[in-house]
Parts: structure tokens; sequence; C-alpha cells
């Protein structure tokens, strides 16, 4: 036990003394305390553009009177989380808008009243250069430093012969392992802990971030995580040094391993994924949902003339004497949805009992092409996502990657939970369908006039976090399981192969 | 001497673990881009496939509303243009699902409205703007490094440090740097040699790598070559060498300034890890801070505020301007609809116009900072060469606009010929009825210009120029134990 102390301390002293440390320990700190600033900014951005958001859509909904004005909002909220690993949270829509008449889809080409928007982008084309986080610069610096930590530990001893003095003493080979590992990793403990501290204290000193118990919990995980990454490229290192003869060669084999594991392969098999994907034009789609629409416009007619009307108007009986008879319609088409609104002039004297009927069929005939539009136009991005998976799962060959997945889905920003919030804004929307028609809103009428009293919208359902709430930590945990096995998995291997490789070492 | 001292250092060079990596890599990524480019989907052919496409669509739209009459030409205008796809995509991509590929001209959707009453019932169109639609923030989450040949060169940057960090360092540990210098060398030819050395051991694999990947290409039969892009594929490889080459100076000089080779390795390292990933991105994101400008929420608000009031001025008020409808027999109202249509365009443009200038100013802006870093001055000149990226988007929405007024003049000049018109721009019933010459609509042409590439190529000689002094120097004062 003495000696492994030993092992330990003279690792970590012969590291810290070193310039590297003292060089990556000042690039590490400055770079993430950047980037938490510029990212605490940008949360902060975020932030007051959902408020703004969700305010505006209060303010618009106080002035609904009828049923039909009804247009609801679904707004992602910020995850604060997001200051330390930013992944999808200024990625894709953030504000879903929930119409009865329209689905919910994401394209990327641009549609005119799209469903799905972001808001708050200050400009879209700054889109263009690579976001910075703590995650990246630990995912990109810390393994670095780990590998520079690393390459000497046993190669270098040997050059220098020093591994023969250390083993000619009565230590186990097994020891002095373990201590060399035990030891490099004390010295990449501060490194990461102090930049975790300053990231922390930039993040708090912000007057609008507020990280409530679950959060630090979280934070915790994910500096957890984050050394067990750093454990693995020390790991990685350990082990070329013990197969290499020269220090030299185990520093130019463990570089070129690390620009292949943090830079290219990802690259290449997300892009290669991306580009060999079969490519179908979003056109088709939307063709396909105007086919829908136009549909619904014929069994629209076909219902009122088997009513035995000519159109909408003749089923509205107006009392004798009224000097102006008829129904505005202003209707709103993008072809792909197909909302219209009525107002029957002097409604005061029409009997519209047969019109609120062929209504109240009309609309949920409408809701149904919406959602026969909706299983269409959401195919692009389905099929996106299943080729987005599968870039994923070659992408975990490299465990840079398997780190990055990993914490993404601690931190709630990952694609999945980008996902949940489209789901989310969907059953939100079923919920508004469900609500309107327990209240029979269709074929109401205060669907379309105000005169015999407004639309009763005060127990409307609201959005919340019931439909896009953040996880708990036991299920950030077991969502992100997979990647911390397989992170703990390498670990146990690199570990495994340097340790046994190092018993059969021939001096 | 000094090709004496360079032929030695490319044959040592040849026989390292660094060498064979890159042999390796190399040739691997180059053809990996290629088959990628070539036969991945959404590629040249098919987006240029689109491009005729779309094209073809604009002719046949600009030939229907001509035939019909110069009036439904000048309301739906000239139609959506695409903007032409770059064959050399591969080389470097540039963003481009940021970057949106179209600018429209093209009135869509119809507004209209039904009261009962004849002379007021009215169906419009929209009026005609130049819009420049955005791509949609949706689809997929995946990163955006592309494999193109600009990621290939930020890899040579990576090899050049690996094959520089111990150029003077591992010379001078293994005392052959005193051996070569007591010879009658100046430290300047050393220098130059171990450059010449480091340059060619990484620009001839690179050149192989470069004709395996045309060659591929070629062979797929996927992208249409012509002279210009042989000729800015050349002006790509005077770019890699110009790049490749700074690293070497830069790698020399932290390898001449410490001791001891790893110390160099860490520096070079560093500086390489934030010249390639950090400084570019940290600065991007930055500008945003430093030259705010309003979100395109606020922006929408404006605009929606500005339309609705134009709106209830003129035809939702409680005493609309626009009560009856237009119509020829009465000019008077047609002249009031015309200046409602006026003041709806000119309140868009104007704010889209606007709107686009602010956010393209920043992100030039953003370049322009960004080009502290040797890597990201590669990639704009690369861009450049290529006609891809922010700024080929930038001449586009610069010539776009031009047509709109060549497109307008058009319009009215040609109504002035037609004594029946009213020449009431641009309401339906104030404008000539008579078809038009579909042949004689002016046509949207886009003009390429590589005018970019001059600053970032500039930027590159001055690195160069700027490095190589300070490795002279370093190296000349360094000792040689």
């Amino acid at each position: 036990m003495q000696t492994l102390w030993l092992v330990i301390q003279r690792e970590f002293v012969s590291n810290v003394l070193t310039s590297r440390f003292m060089i990556g320990f000042i690039v590490c700190l400055l770079s993430t305390a950047v980037a938490v600033f510029v990212q605490v900014d940008d949360y902060e951005k975020r932030l007051v553009e959902y408020s703004t958001a969700v305010r505006e859509a209060q303010a618009e909904a106080r002035a609904w009177e009828l049923y039909s004005d009804i247009k609801l909002k679904a707004h992602r909220k910020p995850n604060p989380l997001g200051i330390f690993n930013v992944g999808t949270e200024n990625f894709g829509a953030n504000t879903v808008t929930v119409e009865l008449a329209k689905p919910i889809f994401e394209l990327t080409s641009p549609i005119w009243e799209a469903p799905t928007q972001k808001r708050g982008s200050d400009n879209p084309f700054l889109a263009m250069f690579l976001t910075v986080d703590v995650v990246f610069i630990f995912k990109i610096v810390l393994s670095a430093l780990a590998i520079l930590f690393a390459y000497n530990t046993i190669s270098g001893e040997r050059e220098n012969g020093t591994l023969k003095l250390v083993l000619s003493n009565a230590i186990p080979r097994d020891t002095v392992v373990f201590g060399k590992y035990l030891g490099g990793m004390l010295s990449m403990f501060p490194i990461v802990v102090v930049s975790l501290i300053v990231a922390l204290l930039i993040a708090f000193s912000s007057p609008v971030t507020t990280f409530d118990g679950r959060d630090i919990a979280h934070i915790m995980l994910i500096f957890s995580v984050s050394l067990l990454y750093v454990s693995t490229w020390y790991l990685l290192g350990l082990l070329l040094s013990v197969w290499t003869k020269e220090a030299a060669t185990t520093l130019i084999l463990s570089m070129f391993i690390w620009v292949l594991l943090t830079s290219v392969h990802s690259n290449v098999a997300t892009f290669s994924v991306e580009k060999f994907a079969p490519y179908q034009p979003e056109t088709t789609f939307l063709q396909s949902a105007f086919d829908v629409w136009d549909q619904f416009r014929k069994e629209r007619d076909a219902y009122v003339k088997q009513r035995g009307y000519e159109d909408l108007k003749e089923s509205i009986s107006w009392a004798p004497g009224t000097t102006s008879t008829g129904i505005g319609t202003s209707s709103m088409s993008g072809g792909y949805f197909l909302k219209e609104r009525y107002s029957v002039i002097n409604v005061r004297q029409a009997d519209t009992s047969i019109f609120q009927e062929i209504l109240g069929y009309q609309e949920s005939l409408r809701i149904a092409a919406a959602e026969k539009a909706e299983a269409i136009l959401k195919k692009p991005a389905e099929v996106q996502e299943r080729n987005a998976k599968f870039a994923d799962a070659i992408s975990r060959i490299s465990f840079a990657d398997v780190y990055h997945f990993a914490v993404g889905a601690i931190a709630g920003t990952d694609r999945e939970s980008y996902n949940d919030f489209i789901q989310g804004s969907r059953a939100y929307k079923r919920e508004i369908v469900e609500y309107l028609r327990d209240k029979k809103a269709f074929s109401s009428r205060a669907w379309f006039s105000n005169d015999q009293g407004k639309a009763e919208l005060t127990d409307l359902p609201q959005y919340s976090d019931a439909q896009h709430r953040r996880l708990s930590l036991s299920e950030s945990v077991s969502r992100a399981a997979v990647d911390i096995l397989i992170l703990l998995a390498w670990n146990i291997v690199l570990f495994m192969a340097a340790y046994v490789s190092f018993l059969r070492y021939e001096l | 001497m000094i090709w004496h001292i360079a032929t030695k250092e490319i044959y040592h060079n040849l026989t390292t673990l660094r060498f064979a990596l890159m042999i390796i890599l190399l040739p691997l990524l180059m053809v990996a881009n290629a088959l990628i480019y070539s036969l991945g989907s959404y590629g040249y052919k098919t987006q240029i496939n689109d491009y005729n496409r779309q094209a073809a669509q604009n002719e046949t739209h600009i030939k229907d509303s001509a035939n019909k009459s110069l009036a439904e030409l000048a309301l739906v205008g000239p139609g959506k243009f695409p903007k032409r796809p770059s064959r050399l995509t591969f080389c470097a991509d540039g963003a481009d699902e940021v970057i949106p590929r179209s600018v429209k001209m093209k009135s869509e959707g119809s507004i209209s409205r039904s009261s009962g009453v004849p002379d007021e019932d009215y169906a419009w169109r929209h009026p005609l703007t130049l819009e420049y639609p955005l791509m949609s923030p949706g689809g997929n989450a995946t990163r955006r490094i592309k494999i193109d040949w600009v990621f290939i060169g930020i890899l040579m940057s990576f090899f050049a440090i690996l094959f520089t960090f111990d150029a003077i360092a591992g010379e001078r540990a293994h005392g052959t740097l005193s051996l070569m210098m007591s010879n009658t060398v100046s430290r300047g030819q050393v220098l130059l040699a171990k450059y010449l050395g480091a340059f060619l051991t990484l620009m001839v694999p690179l050149v192989i790598g470069i004709l395996m990947n045309l060659l591929v290409i070629l062979l797929t039969g996927s992208i249409p070559f012509q002279l210009g892009d042989w000729l800015s594929i050349l002006g790509m490889v005077g770019l890699f060498a110009l790049h490749v080459s700074i690293f070497i100076f830069l790698g020399f000089f932290f390898s001449s300034r410490v001791s001891n080779a790893i110390t160099s390795l860490v520096w070079l390292l560093l500086t390489w890890v934030c010249l390639a990933f950090v400084f570019p991105s940290l600065l991007g994101t930055f500008v945003s801070n430093l030259n705010p400008i309003p979100s395109v929420d606020e922006v929408f608000m404006r605009k929606r505020a500005q339309l609705d009031q134009i709106d209830d001025e003129w035809r939702e008020g409680p005493s609309p301007k626009l009560k009856k409808a237009p119509a020829i027999e009465r000019p008077a109202v047609a002249r009031l609809w015309a200046t409602y249509f006026t003041a709806i365009s000119g309140t868009e443009t104007r704010i889209a116009d606007e709107h686009i200038d602010q956010q393209l100013r920043q992100v030039q802006l953003a370049r322009d900072l960004t080009q502290i870093s040797p890597i990201a001055c590669f990639q704009y000149a690369m861009e450049g060469l290529a006609n891809t990226g922010v700024v080929s988007y930038m001449n586009f929405v610069k010539q776009a606009r031009r047509y709109r007024h060549t497109f307008i003049d058009f319009i009215k000049a040609e109504d002035q010929s037609d004594p029946e018109s009213l020449h009431i721009y641009p309401v339906r019933e104030g404008l000539s009825q008579k078809p038009v010459n579909p042949k004689a609509v002016p046509r949207f042409r886009e003009h390429i210009s590589h005018e970019s590439v001059l600053v970032p190529i500039g930027l590159l000689v001055l690195f160069n120029l700027l490095f190589f002094v300070v490795a002279q120097v370093s190296f000349l004062k360094s000792d040689v134990k």
C-alpha cells in the first residue's frame, strides 16, 4: 500500500512540475472561462426570448373571443445545463404553432407560415460557426492533455533507464502500473476541478441563471463522466506507452489516434451517412400533403351537397326582412394546411343551427386531414432521425463521441430531448382537440360569432412542463446508461490490456 | 548543401511513423471525399438538376404570365431564382445547410374579401417583393464539419506540426544540430533546407492524394469540370501550400524556442487546437454580443406592426379608404389601391433588405475577426475559389437586387407603350392587359466573382512572411546545444 502511494506521489509530482501541466492548465482554464462566458450570455438571450414569447402568447390569448380564434403556441424552455453542453439548445425550432388546421412537422426548405419556428435567433447565418462549450473543450483539450501526460509513463522511463531502477526494487509490476495510472489521473484532477469550478462560478454569477438541486446533481454527473472520459484517454496513452519502445513513437501514435477519434472519425461517419442516405426532395412530401387538402375540400363540398345545399351559405336562414345576408369567409392556405374563418352577416337575425351542425362535421374532418398531412410531412424528419441514429451508432466506435452523447443525454440537450419537445407539442395538440370536442366547440355558435356569448376559454389546457419536462437524475442516468457503460468498458479493457502488457513487458 | 540537407530531411521523414500514418490517412480521406461527393445523395448532379428544373419552371412561369398579360406578369413577378450550385463543393462545402439556395421574387398566396356587395368583393395577390427565404432550423442535428478539402487542409496543418515539432529541438537533443552547424553552412540555409524537406514531405503526398481524388471523381463522371474549375483547383493547391507552409514555420519557431521537443509539441498542439477550433468558433459566437442586431422575431414584429398599421388605415379600420374594388372604370380607386400596394411592398422591401444586410454584415464582421487564424483564412480563400459559402450568397443577393430594378423598369416601360392601359402600377386593373413577348422579359443571370479570395490570400502570404521571420530570428538566436 505504501509503495503504491509512493508511486502515485512520484508520478503526480513529476507531472505537475512539467511545463505541459502549466500550459495545459492555463489553456484549459482560459478556454473554459471564455466558453462559459459566451454560453451564459447566449442562455440569457434564450431566456429573455422565451419569456417574451410566453408573454406575447398570453396577451394574444386574452384577445380571443371565438373558438376559431384559438392559435396556441408551445415554447421550448431554455435548459440551464445548455451552458455546459449546448447540444440542441440552439438548434431547431423553439416555438411550435399548435393549430387545429395545421400539421406539426419540420422541413429544411422554407415554407410559408411554417408550424415549427425558431424564435430569438439574431442571425441564422452565424450557425455556420461551430459552437464551443465546456464539454467541447473537455472533449478536445483535456483528451490531448491526458495523452500528453501518459505517453512517456513507461516508454519514457524505459528510455531514461529509470524503469529498470524502479523494477529492481521490491515493487510488484501491478503496483507500478496502478500507481502510474492513479498518479496520472490525480495530476489531471486539479485541471478538471479548477476548470469546472471556474465554469460554475461564472455561470452562477449571472443573475438569470438559477440552478436547483437537480441541476447540481446533473452537473456533478457530467463532471464524473468527464473524469471517466479523461481516464479513458490516459489509459490509452499508457497502453501505447507500454506497447512502443520509444516515447517519441508513443507520442506520434497517440496524437494520431487523438486526431482520428476526436475530429475525423465521427465527422466522416455522420457525413457519409447523411450523404449516402437516399434523398427524396421535400417537395414530393409537400405535394402529397396538398392532395390531402384537395381531398378534404371535395369531401366537405360533398357533405354540404348531401345535406341538400349548394353551398354553406344556404344552410343559414335569416329572419324575413333582413336587409343583407351572407357569410364572409377568410381563408388562409399554404397548400399543406387550410384555415378558414367564417363571419355571418347580420348574425343576430340568423338561424344557424344547421350551419353549426355542418361546421361540427367539417372541423372534425379538417382535424383528420391535418393529421393525415402530418403523417406524411413528418416522414422526412423521421428518415433523418433514423439516419442520424445510424450515424450515432457508427460514431460510438470513438469514445470521444460516446462521451459527447453521454453528456448530451445527462444535460438533456441531446437530439432525443429535442424530439421530445416536438412530440410534446403534438400531444398538446391532441389535448386541445379533446378539450374542444368535449365542449362541443366545433358545432357551437361561439365558433364563429360572439353574439350569444364569447367562447369559454378560461380552462383551456396550457402548454406546460407536463408535455416537456426536464428529466430527473435517475432518468438521465438511464438515458445515458449505454454510453456511460461503453466508456466504463473502454476503461476496463484498456486498463486490463495495459496491465497484462506491462506484466509481460521485457526490459 | 541546402539540397543535401533537404534530401536528408526527406529521407529521414519518409522512414518515420508519422509519414506512414499520414500516407494511410490522407489518401483514405481524399478518396472518401471523392466518393461521398460524387456518389452521395444530393450531389452535384441532383443539385444541378434541381437548379435546371427550377430555372425551367421560372421560364414557363415567365412565359405563361407574359402570354396572359403584362399585368399578370407584373403582379406575380419573375419567379424564384435558384443560386447556381458550385461544381467545387467537394473542395469547400461552405456550410450550405445554413445558406439559402435561392431568393424569391414571386408573389405567393392570395387574399380575398367577400362581403356580398358586388363592387366591393375583390381578390388580390400579395404585393410583389424580393424575399430572402432562410433555411428552416429543422432537420437533423448532425455536426457541421464536412469532409471537404478544407477539412483535409486542417488535418494537413496538424501533420505539419507533427513533422516539425522536433525539427530543431530534436536535433539539438541528439547533438546532430551542432554537427550540422560545424559545416560551412549558414543557419538560414539550414532552416531553408529543413523547410524544403518538410514542405516536400507534406506536399508530395497531398498532391498525389488530390490527383487520386480527382481521378475518382472523373471516373464516376458525376461532376463535369470546366476550364475555370481546373484553374480554381490549381489555385487551391497553391492555397494548400501557403497554409501548410505557415504551420511549418510555426513548428520551426516553437522547436527552436524550447529545449525539449515535447514542450514544443505541447505548445504547437494547443496553438493548433485554438487556431482550428476554439478561436474561430468563439469569435463567431462572440460577434452577436459585439455588434448586436435585432432578432428575427423583433424584425418580424416590427414588420407586422407597420403592415397592420397600413392595413388599418387603408382597408380594415372603421373608415377604410379602399372600400370599393379597383376596376378599369374606376381609375381613382385603382390609384388608391396602387398607393396601398406600394406602401405594403415598400415597407416589406425596406425591412427585409435592411435585416438581411444587418445579418450579412454581422457574418462579415465575424469572418473578418476570425481571419486572425490562418486556418480560417485558408477556409475562406478555398470557399472563394469554389464559389461557395456566405460570400457567394452575398454576391448573389446583390445581383438579385439589381435585377429587381431591371424587372420593374421593364414592366413600367412596357406598360407605357400600351395606350389603353391606365399606367397604374402595381394594380392589375391599372396595367396593360395585353400579352408581352416573353423573350423581351429580362432574365436573371448570376455572375460569379472570385474577388473575395484576395484578402484571405493576402493574409495567408502575410502570415507566411511573419512566421518565416519569427522562425528565422528565433533560430538565429537559439543555442546549438
